[in-house]
C-alpha cells in the first residue's frame, strides 16, 4: 500500500509499504477514507520529539471502513464506518474503567522505554515515536486498529466523513480541555491557539455552558474561525493579551485558561506583561510563551487546563501557580471516553468539527499537506488526505 | 535450596510491581500455565515446557551468542512462586512472583523478582553484556506483558508491523 513516511526531520515521502494485517485477535483492519494533519505532528517533523524512525509511517487523526475483523472483536464489523481515537485503549484495565484511557495500562508494547522517564508508561498512540508504542500510522490506504471494540467508534447517519474525521482527536482533546474547566453560570474561558484543537476548545466551551470565550492566536484566518465560532478574539502579537484579558474580564481574569499551542509556542512581540514575568523569574524565552502567559492571566484559584503537548520543560512558573492557588488540569486526550457524546452534538450541528478542514490532498501529495499546514500558508487550518 | 539461601541470593533482584484487578487466584493459576510463561518471556528468551514444572530457556545474545538453562518451580506457596534454573546452567538464576491483595476493589499486587547469575554461577559476564539489555527491564517487560494478557487476553505488539522500516534505529 501507499504511505506517508518520515524519514528524517523535514523529510517527508510518500512510499510503498507492506499492507498491516491482524495479529492479535481484537484488531481490525480499517480502509482509511480520510486522514488528518495535528500540531503535534509538527513537532515529530521538526525533531522535537526523540525516538523517530526512518520510515514511521504518519497519522494519528483518522476515519474510515473496517475490511477485516480479528477473531474476538463483536460490537464492530465488515463494512461500518468508524471514527478512531488516537490512543489505543483496551477498555479492561483500571485506567480504561475509569475513563482514563489515553493512560491505559496494557496498550503500549514498549513500556520499558516511557517508564524511565514518566515513572509508569501510558498508552501507546499511532505513529507517535516509538517512546509512545511504535505503531504504525494512518496517512496511508490501511491501518491496523487494536482493541477495535473499545477504539472504534460507528459514525451515525447525518455525521459526515470530514467531522467524524476531526472526532478522532482534534475535537475529543479540545473539548477534554474544555470538560476541565468544569464551567459554572458566568465563566469566563480564554483559550490559547486557534487551531485545530484550540477551536473545538472554544466551541466546547460554548456548549458547556461558558458565557464568554476569549481565543488568542496570531493568523487573521484561524481568529476569524474562532469569531465566526462565537469567541472574541485576540491577536498576541497586536495586544498585551494579559492587560486585554484583564480588561475583558472586570480586572477578575479568565476563570479558566486552556493552553491549545504547546512546545512551539511563538514568542514574536511578546508583551510587557510576559517580560516582567520572564525578568522576575528567571525563565528562558524560548518555547512555552503561551501556557507562562496563561499562567499570569488566569484569575485566583481558577482552573488551567494544558492540551499542548510539552517535552521536559525545566523552568517553569510554578510559585505563579502555587500563589494563586491554580488548579491545574492536563492530559492527553481521553478520547473513548468523549467520542459518543461528540457525535452526537455534531448530528444537532451543535459542534461542527468540519469547519476545520480548509485544505483537501491526495495521499500522494500529503507531503504537500504538510508543508502548508506547517507555514500555514493559504489560511490552512487542517490539511486533509484522502488516499 | 532452603529460604534464607534464596534470599541472600535475591539481594541485587531485578524488581518490578505490577496491580492487575483480578483476583490472586485466578493470577496465580494463570502465571503456571507454561504457555503464558513463553509468551511474557518471549522477548528475551524462547521458553520449552519439558515436564509440568520444568521449563527450558534460550536465550539469544545480540551477537548470535545461545545461552541455554533449566528452571525448576521451587515452591509454590498460597502468594508465592519460586523457582530456579539446575546445575550447568549457562546464565544460572533465581526468580519469584507473589501475589497479595490490593488496597479497595483494585485487585492483586503482584512482585516480580528475578536474580540472574548467582554466586557461583558458571557464566562470570553481566547478563546485561551477554544480551544488551538490563535485568530490570526483562523483568519489568516480563511484568507488564502478564498483565496485559491477564486483563485484554492479548500481549500489545507492533511486530511484524512496526511503524519504521525494518532496521532502522532511533533518532
Ligand atoms: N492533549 C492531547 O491529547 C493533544 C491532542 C492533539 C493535539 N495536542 C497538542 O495541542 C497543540 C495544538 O494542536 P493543533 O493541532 O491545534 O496545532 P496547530 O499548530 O494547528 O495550532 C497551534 C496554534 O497556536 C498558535 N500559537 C502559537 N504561539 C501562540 C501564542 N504564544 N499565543 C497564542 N497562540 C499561539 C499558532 O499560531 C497556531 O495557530 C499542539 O501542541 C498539539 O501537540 C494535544
Ligand atoms: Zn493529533
Ligand atoms: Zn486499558
Amino acid at each position: 500500500m501507499r504511505a506517508l513516511c518520515w524519514n528524517g526531520v523535514n523529510d517527508l515521502r510518500v512510499e510503498t509499504v507492506a499492507d498491516p494485517e491482524i495479529i492479535n485477535p481484537h484488531d481490525v483492519i480499517l480502509n482509511v477514507r480520510l486522514s488528518t494533519t495535528c500540531g503535534s505532528d509538527l513537532h515529530l517533523i521538526d525533531g522535537l520529539i526523540p525516538t523517530m524512525r526512518a520510515g514511521d509511517v504518519l497519522g494519528h487523526e483518522f476515519m474510515g471502513e473496517i475490511v477485516d475483523v480479528g477473531r474476538e472483536v463483536t460490537k464492530v464489523k465488515k463494512g461500518d464506518r468508524v471514527v478512531v481515537p488516537s490512543f489505543i485503549s483496551c477498555g479492561k484495565c483500571w485506567y480504561c474503567q475509569h475513563d482514563l484511557y489515553s493512560l491505559c495500562d496494557t496498550s503500549h508494547p514498549k513500556p520499558e522505554l516511557p517508564e524511565p522517564l514518566l515513572g509508569y508508561p501510558t498508552a501507546g498512540i499511532y505513529a507517535y515515536s516509538h517512546a509512545f508504542g511504535g505503531y504504525a500510522g494512518a496517512h496511508a490506504q490501511y491501518v491496523r486498529v487494536p482493541f477495535a471494540d473499545t477504539d472504534c467508534f460507528k459514525v451515525p447517519e447525518g455525521v459526515s466523513d470530514e467531522d467524524a474525521l476531526f472526532i478522532s482527536d482534534a475535537a475529543p482533546t479540545g473539548f477534554m480541555g474544555a470538560d476541565f474547566c468544569n464551567i459554572q453560570r458566568g465563566d469566563v474561558i480564554a483559550v490559547w491557539g486557534c487551531g485545530g484543537v484550540g477551536l473545538m476548545a472554544q466551541q466546547s466551551a460554548m456548549i458547556l455552558g461558558a458565557e464568554r470565550v476569549i481565543a488568542i492566536d496570531r493568523y487573521p484566518e484561524r481568529l476569524a474561525q474562532a469569531e465566526a465560532f462565537g469567541a472574541i478574539t485576540l491577536d498576541y502579537t497586536k495586544v498585551d493579551v494579559v492587560e486585554a484579558l484583564k480588561e475583558l474580564t472586570g480586572g477578575r481574569g479568565p476563570d479558566a485558561c486552556i493552553d491549545a499551542v504547546g512546545m512551539e509556542a511563538g514568542g514574536t512581540g511578546l508583551q510587557q506583561a510576559y517580560d516582567r514575568v520572564k525578568q522576575a523569574l528567571y525563565m528562558g524565552t524560548d518555547r512555552g510563551a503561551a501556557l507562562r502567559q496563561a499562567v499570569l492571566a488566569v484569575r485566583k484559584g481558577g482552573t488551567l487546563a494544558i492540551l499542548g503537548v510539552y517535552g521536559l520543560m525545566d523552568k517553569f512558573p510554578l510559585g505563579v501557580l502555587m500563589n494563586k492557588g491554580v488548579t491545574v488540569r492536563t492530559a492527553q486526550q481521553h478520547g473513548q471516553a468523549y467520542v459518543t457524546r461528540l457525535l452526537e452534538y455534531t448530528q444537532r450541528g451543535e459542534l461542527t468539527p468540519a469547519a476545520l478542514a480548509t485544505h483537501r490532498f491526495s495521499l500522494e501529495d500529503s507531503p504537500k499537506g504538510y508543508d502548508m499546514f506547517k507555514h500555514k500558508e493559504d489560511g490552512c487550518l487542517r490539511a486533509v488526505f484522502m488516499p | 535450596m532452603n529460604a534464607v539461601e534464596h534470599e541472600t541470593q535475591l539481594d541485587a533482584a531485578a524488581r518490578a510491581y505490577v496491580t492487575i484487578g483480578m483476583p490472586a487466584e485466578e493470577l496465580r493459576t494463570l502465571w503456571q500455565r507454561p504457555d503464558i510463561q513463553a509468551l511474557i518471556w518471549a522477548d528475551f528468551a524462547d521458553l520449552t515446557p519439558v515436564a509440568d514444572r520444568t521449563l527450558d530457556w534460550v536465550a539469544h545474545g545480540p551477537a548470535g551468542g545461545e545461552y541455554r538453562w533449566r528452571t525448576e518451580t521451587a515452591e509454590v506457596g498460597a502468594n508465592e512462586i519460586r523457582w530456579s534454573s539446575l546445575d550447568g546452567a549457562d546464565v544460572p538464576n533465581v526468580g519469584s512472583v507473589t501475589f497479595h491483595p490490593a488496597p479497595g476493589d483494585r485487585g492483586t499486587e503482584l512482585h516480580l523478582e528475578v536474580k540472574f547469575d548467582p554466586p557461583g554461577g558458571v557464566v562470570g559476564e553481566a547478563v546485561s553484556k551477554l544480551f544488551h539489555v538490563v535485568p530490570r527491564e526483562i523483568v519489568l517487560k516480563a511484568l507488564y506483558r502478564f498483565r496485559a494478557l491477564a486483563v485484554t487476553g492479548e500481549i500489545p505488539t507492533t511486530n511484524p508491523q512496526p511503524a519504521a522500516r525494518s532496521g532502522s534505529t532511533d533518532r
